[in-house]
């Protein structure tokens, strides 16, 4: 099923029919999110108005996870089944995912101000996202350090396999070390403990950014195998 | 028994090229100084940084020198002769980060003591530094090695083995040096101790076939 789809020029085909509901789906959500969060939620009762920086945070600090995890299934693909279009994923998402972890880190260290008084601590949490910001400016590197590009492709994907190893100890890394940040307020296997009014803002805006980053991979991934397509036929010229 | 005569082989190889080891070692001692000069001679300030200083020096070292280990393998052709006359991949890097340990860490159980002295060190946490590095070396040799054999082919953008290595040494050195509060602060040593060797048995495997990959990746 996903060796179907998975072809580069089924892929275009695919995406082109796919964009622009995503582009519309993005515009909807975003809009309707951001109305939700600042007008449509209450403020929280010991942080104020500061609280709704969280609907741009989370949503940003799950993506730059996801991402990373998805760039590691793509890893995986590429090395047991050597499959271009999982090397140019890789490609594709981690920039992106690096800019979410940069958004994380932003945005967190503005609501971190208010709330603990301070713009960084080295707590567990803030520290494991900025060594997911290297993990993913490692990749990048890595992929574009060689002159071959298939070369980059499978060094980035090998180093991406390792890295999903880091993946469990960001994420339980708040509970391995009792620092400042909160512990997670929504899990899969408890009820959260963050109200219903606030938490679906949290997650309209959580849509939003999935169809924003689909949006943005599909770019990437179209213009990547472009170019792709335009380097075989530079190398079949130069022959 | 084929990593037994690949061990033989790389101890020779060691003996030989005794100069790295020397460096190695020189590395670390004027690293140590060189901090020494920046904290101050405060040595109760001294006391508490020595740990991570330790660490922090024998991690650029092993960074450093793990290159050598491997680089001049692959510009002479050895390493692709190996693995033609049947060598496994796995049998190689294994052989690579033993001696690794042996030649590079060993001696460091004699210095470190010696400086240790310098630094106003009791002999209970001397005793847990060089059971943490006897215990955390391996998986810190094995991942830089990685590191190297990754980016063996990359002439110009040497910087990168540190980009690409540092984030898997964090999670070693915060549980090393014990930084953080919580779990490790309120208990026994005991759970470092089982971590970082849970650490090993985590790095070992992945890099043995990482190391697989890539060895057959640069000999294509």
């Amino acid at each position: 099923m996903i060796f179907k789809f998975a072809n580069p020029n089924k892929f275009l085909r695919i995406s082109k029919f796919l964009f622009p509901y995503f582009n519309v789906f993005f515009l909807i959500s975003f809009v309707y999110g951001l109305y939700l969060s600042f007008f449509n939620s209450p403020p929280d009762y010991l942080q104020g108005e500061t609280v709704r920086i969280m609907y741009i945070h989370v949503p940003c600090a799950w993506f730059s996870l996801m991402l990373y995890s998805s760039i590691a299934i793509c890893g995986f693909f590429s090395l047991v089944f050597r499959h271009t279009l999982a090397d140019i994923a890789i490609r594709a998402i981690a920039p992106l995912g690096a800019c979410f972890t940069i958004a994380t880190l932003i945005t967190g260290s503005i609501w971190g101000k208010p709330t603990w008084g301070t713009w960084w601590v080295w707590d567990a949490r803030l520290t494991s996202e900025l060594v997911l910001l290297f993990l993913y400016v490692g990749i990048i590197s890595l992929s574009n350090a060689f002159e071959s590009k298939s070369k980059g492709d499978k060094y980035a994907a090998m180093l991406s396999l390792v890295g999903i190893i880091n993946l469990p100890i960001i994420k339980w890394s708040v509970d391995w070390w009792n620092t400042l940040h909160q512990p997670a307020s929504i899990s899969k296997f408890s009820s959260p403990s963050i109200d219903t009014v606030m938490l679906i803002p949290l997650f309209v805006m959580t849509l939003s950014f999935l169809f924003l980053s689909l949006n943005i991979i599909i770019i990437r991934i179209k213009s990547e195998i472009l170019q792709r397509k335009i380097d075989i036929l530079n190398s079949s010229k130069i022959n | 028994m084929n990593t037994l005569t690949l061990i033989k082989r790389e101890i020779k190889l060691s003996i030989r090229n005794f100069g790295l080891i020397l460096s190695y070692s020189s590395f670390f001692l004027l690293s140590l100084l060189i901090f020494t000069f920046g904290v101050g001679p405060d040595l109760k300030q001294l006391n508490t940084v020595y740990i991570p200083i330790i660490w922090v020096i024998m991690l650029f070292a092993i960074i450093l020198v793990s290159d050598n280990f491997l680089l001049s393998d692959f510009q002479d052709g050895s390493l692709r002769e190996l693995q033609f006359l049947g060598y496994s991949e796995e049998s190689i890097i294994i052989s690579k980060t033993v001696v690794m340990y042996l030649v590079l860490i060993t001696p460091h159980f004699f210095l470190i003591p010696i400086f240790s002295i310098f630094y106003n060190m009791n002999f209970n946490d001397l005793f847990q530094l060089s059971l943490d590095i006897f215990i955390g070396m391996p998986s810190l040799i094995l991942i830089s090695l990685i590191a190297s054999l990754l980016t063996i082919q990359i002439k110009r953008n040497k910087v990168l083995q540190f980009i690409i290595i540092m984030p898997f040494y964090v999670p070693i050195i915060v549980f090393t040096t014990s930084n953080y509060d919580g779990i490790l602060y309120s208990s026994f040593e005991l759970n470092k101790i089982l971590i970082l060797i849970g650490f090993f048995l985590i790095t070992l495997p992945i890099t043995l076939l990482l190391g697989k990959l890539i060895l057959n990746e640069i000999n294509k």
